[in-house]
């Protein structure tokens, strides 16, 4: 579904890629671990157009999307929750799932009810402040609003980041049972290795702008030691 | 009686300025450009009506072809100029800069440096509670007024406004949520040169119509938004009425050269204490 | 280390007096570049500072403030305190503003707001003659001796401009100027390191003030005419684009952007009149959009 290929970016005016490669395939619930500042977050902007790439390419889909406008990446459908959910924390949770759709016209503007199904809080709290909600609600708000405009492949930042186990575990089983009912290929950025057992099926290790090691959860499950090697500091 | 006319002129005053402040508004607000030549979009709406009239067309087209011509004018200069300059800020205001000084000269090359009249196209008076008010500035009220509500419903209630919000909010969010960033921008340049055009040809009228005069209304507007808050649209009102208004009533007790200082002062003092404007929110500055 | 090539001995005397002017131009422009290239500061009003200092130049000799006379009109006082008067209204503002956190281009904004009302004021007031401005500025006179000649005059200012020069050099490589880079830069990294940048900021400002004022003064004894025009807005923006056309980050290149500016100006502005505003516009804002180290600072820098 997505492939990566020697990816080069630059943030900042350093080289925080350095040739990355990294192939998802369909329907896959793929995790990217490695420690703070090896280049994960740089990685999903890249691929979200939101970074100016220095050489490589990106494919998505069987599309070549490196070097499209961030919409238009949008558009062939990548949703993206970034770290720290930056959700629009004026507008009210109609609003926000609502910006997802403005390029059709009113009539077919329905959010999918499935949405309710997975984020049933969102559906009582609908013309409120996006401000005004805990982290995990905001963090469901923003997963739930990628996925209103039903992409193919959701890309997550930190999802757990700053909220409670319980909501973290409540994402985790709602993310695998979207990907279950749907399809939709996911990869999530993540630090929290429970979460990263409960719902990735592979996974793989950055380091320093590379990816540097490849394997599947079941692997990770039998020899821990392999997780030690690159997160812990 | 004479202090109800004068309350009456200094409202006038206020929501023409509100005009040229919202447009300058929301061009910073959402494209975070400073663009110096609004002033001269003010000129050019101005301008516009001064040559429908000389045409013989009279004050009316003028009206309307001015905030259309100024869009227009405003989306070349997009297209030409700022949208390479959206990544350098500092830059953003010289280039507009040079663009004021460049239309201005284009302005007095052909009309000449001189100030130029019309006529008012509504030259009765009207006469309510006991005071009697000439119908034309009653006029440019109402169409400020009209037009400060249009924008705030746009704003507030479309889609294009929700958008538009959003941009303001997170630019690389709404990109990421599908919105065509590249393309607000220029929709917001034009809307925002419109206002100012429609500001300047509503004015013409009755001011003398000089080159210069589009500075006189863009350091006012920019203060406007100092005060107000340069995030937020209700900003404008609130920065709008205040250095408006302080500007009308020191001038009229004193004098415009007096009111000018005192204004300013004002404001500067406002913006120590309360940097972010009087309505505006810290962090987005 | 460059070589001002600036000698022009001839004999033509006109051509000579004009050059003597735009060597003071000159000078503003490079207190402008202190103020802009080094430091930042995108400044709209600069004129502001050349018209308190060209002002108080002439009020002085001219023994028309109250209570200075006698040895107190002479010229150097007049030079003095048309310098420190520039630097006090300098630093009284940049405490006001760098203080404020009034940043880039507010603060630029601001400062254009000043120089218009300073121009309104200064047509207004009758005393220091309204919209005529005074004239008849004594020529300056050092111990009783007057600099009357045109090529004494013109070494003189040459003089003048030299040393400005190596003194904004000298500061722009000392660690002042380093700091102030740095400052230039990015100023939350600065201030991480422990420096008050606004502190930096208004002595820079202050100092690129004193050199407008002395600019000031000097034309106040040049042309010996002095109008409320040098200090407002229109004189600002013309300085803002020799220095952004000749290089802001360059002393020199925008010594040499004044100086050109105005050289074409005076030959072409017979053939195009009002056209040649508008193209100065024209190239002004290509040159920021293409140029930003300015035509001759893109030269400069090549080596």
């Amino acid at each position: 579904m997505l492939k990566v290929e020697a990816l080069h970016a630059s943030y900042g005016g350093s080289m925080v890629l350095h040739g990355v490669d990294l192939s998802i395939n369909r329907g896959e619930i793929k995790a990217l671990m490695g420690r703070n500042g090896m280049g994960k977050t740089t990685l999903m902007r890249a691929v979200m157009g939101l970074l100016p790439i220095r050489s490589g390419k990106i494919i998505f889909d069987g599309k070549s999307i490196h070097g499209l406008r961030t919409h238009e990446i949008a558009a062939l459908g990548l949703g993206y929750v970034p770290q720290g959910r930056e959700i629009f924390g004026d507008f009210t949770v109609w609003e926000n799932l609502q910006l997802s759709m403005l390029k059709l016209p009113r009539a077919e503007r329905k959010i999918p009810e499935v949405i309710f199904q997975y984020f049933p809080i969102l559906a009582s709290r609908k013309y409120q402040k996006a401000g005004s909600f805990s982290g995990g609600e905001q963090q469901m708000l923003a997963i739930a609003r990628a996925l209103a405009t039903q992409p193919k492949m959701l890309l997550l930042d930190e999802p757990s980041e700053g909220i409670q186990p319980s909501i973290v575990d409540q994402i985790s089983e709602i993310l695998k049972k979207i990907n279950a009912d749907t399809g939709i290929t996911i990869l999530i950025v993540e630090q929290n290795v429970d979460m990263v057992m409960e719902t990735a099926i592979n996974c793989a290790f950055m380091e320093k702008g590379r990816i540097v090691e490849t394997c599947s959860i079941e692997a990770l499950q039998e020899n821990e030691s392999i997780i030690a090697c690159h997160i812990a500091v | 009686m004479d202090f109800s006319i004068q309350i009456l002129n200094g409202l006038n005053y206020i929501l023409v300025l509100i005009l040229v402040a919202m447009g300058l508004v929301i061009i910073f607000g959402l494209m975070r450009v400073i663009n110096m030549a609004h002033g001269e979009f003010f000129l050019l709406g101005a301008y516009t009506v001064v040559m429908t009239d000389h045409a013989g067309l009279g004050f009316w087209p003028g009206l309307f072809i001015a905030p259309v011509v100024v869009g227009i004018i405003g989306m070349i200069i997009e297209y030409l100029c700022i949208r390479h300059l959206y990544q350098r800020f500092l830059d953003t205001i010289l280039a507009t800069w040079g663009l004021s000084i460049a239309i201005k000269q284009l302005v007095i090359v052909i009309f000449g440096p001189a100030g130029l009249m019309i006529k008012p196209p509504l030259p009765q008076l009207v006469s309510f509670m006991g005071i009697e008010y000439p119908a034309y500035r009653l006029f440019i009220m109402a169409v400020a007024l009209m037009t400060i509500g249009l924008t705030f419903y746009v704003f507030l209630r479309t889609d294009f406004g929700l958008g538009a919000r959003a941009v303001i909010a997170n630019r690389d969010m709404a990109a990421v949520l599908g919105i065509n960033t590249r393309k607000m921008y220029r929709t917001t340049f034009t809307f925002g040169s419109a206002l100012a055009g429609l500001a300047g040809a509503v004015m013409a009228p009755l001011m003398s119509c000089d080159p210069q005069m589009g500075l006189g209304f863009f350091i006012p507007a920019f203060l406007a938004i100092l005060v107000g808050g340069t995030g937020t649209l209700a900003g404008v009102l609130v920065g709008g009425g205040a250095v408006g208004g302080a500007d009308s009533l020191i001038s009229f007790i004193y004098s415009p050269v007096i009111s000018q200082i005192v204004v300013f002062s004002l404001v500067i003092i406002v913006i120590r204490i309360r940097p972010q404007g009087l309505l505006g929110s810290r962090g987005r500055g | 280390m460059l070589v001002f090539a600036l000698f022009p001995l001839t004999g033509n005397d006109y051509l000579t007096v004009q050059l003597t002017q735009y060597i003071v131009y000159g000078i503003f422009a490079m207190s402008l570049s202190l103020v802009w290239g080094y430091a930042g500061i995108l400044c709209f009003g600069h004129a502001i500072f050349f018209g308190i200092g060209a002002y108080v130049m002439a009020l002085i000799t001219k023994g028309m403030i109250p209570g200075f006379s006698g040895f107190i009109t002479s010229g150097w006082i007049g030079l003095l305190l048309a310098v420190g008067a520039a630097a006090f209204f300098a630093f009284f503002l940049g405490y006001f503003l760098f203080y404020g956190r009034l940043s880039g281009p507010y603060l630029g904004i601001v400062t254009l707001a000043l120089s218009v009302i300073a121009e309104r004021v200064a047509v207004n007031w009758y005393y220091i003659g309204g919209f005529n401005g005074l004239t008849e500025i004594p020529a300056l006179a050092f111990f009783g001796w007057e600099i009357r000649g045109i090529r004494i005059l013109f070494y003189f200012v040459l003089a003048v401009a030299l040393c400005v020069y190596l003194l904004c050099d000298w500061l722009a490589r000392s660690p002042f100027g380093t700091i102030l880079a740095a400052i230039r830069d990015n100023e939350t990294r600065a201030e991480f390191f422990g420096f008050n940048s606004a502190n930096y900021k208004i002595a820079t400002f202050s100092i690129g003030a004193s050199v407008a004022g002395l600019a000031g003064a000097l034309f106040a004894t040049v042309t010996e005419f002095v109008s409320p025009t040098i200090l407002g807005f229109g004189f600002s923006t013309e300085v803002l684009i020799w220095v952004a056309l000749g290089g802001k980050e360059v002393l020199v290149a925008s010594f040499l952007g004044a100086v050109v500016v105005r050289m074409l100006e005076a030959f072409l502005s017979d053939i195009l009149a009002y056209y040649w505003i508008m193209i100065l516009g024209v190239f002004f804002v290509v040159c920021v959009m293409f140029f930003p180290r300015g035509i001759f600072g893109s030269l400069l820098s090549e080596r």
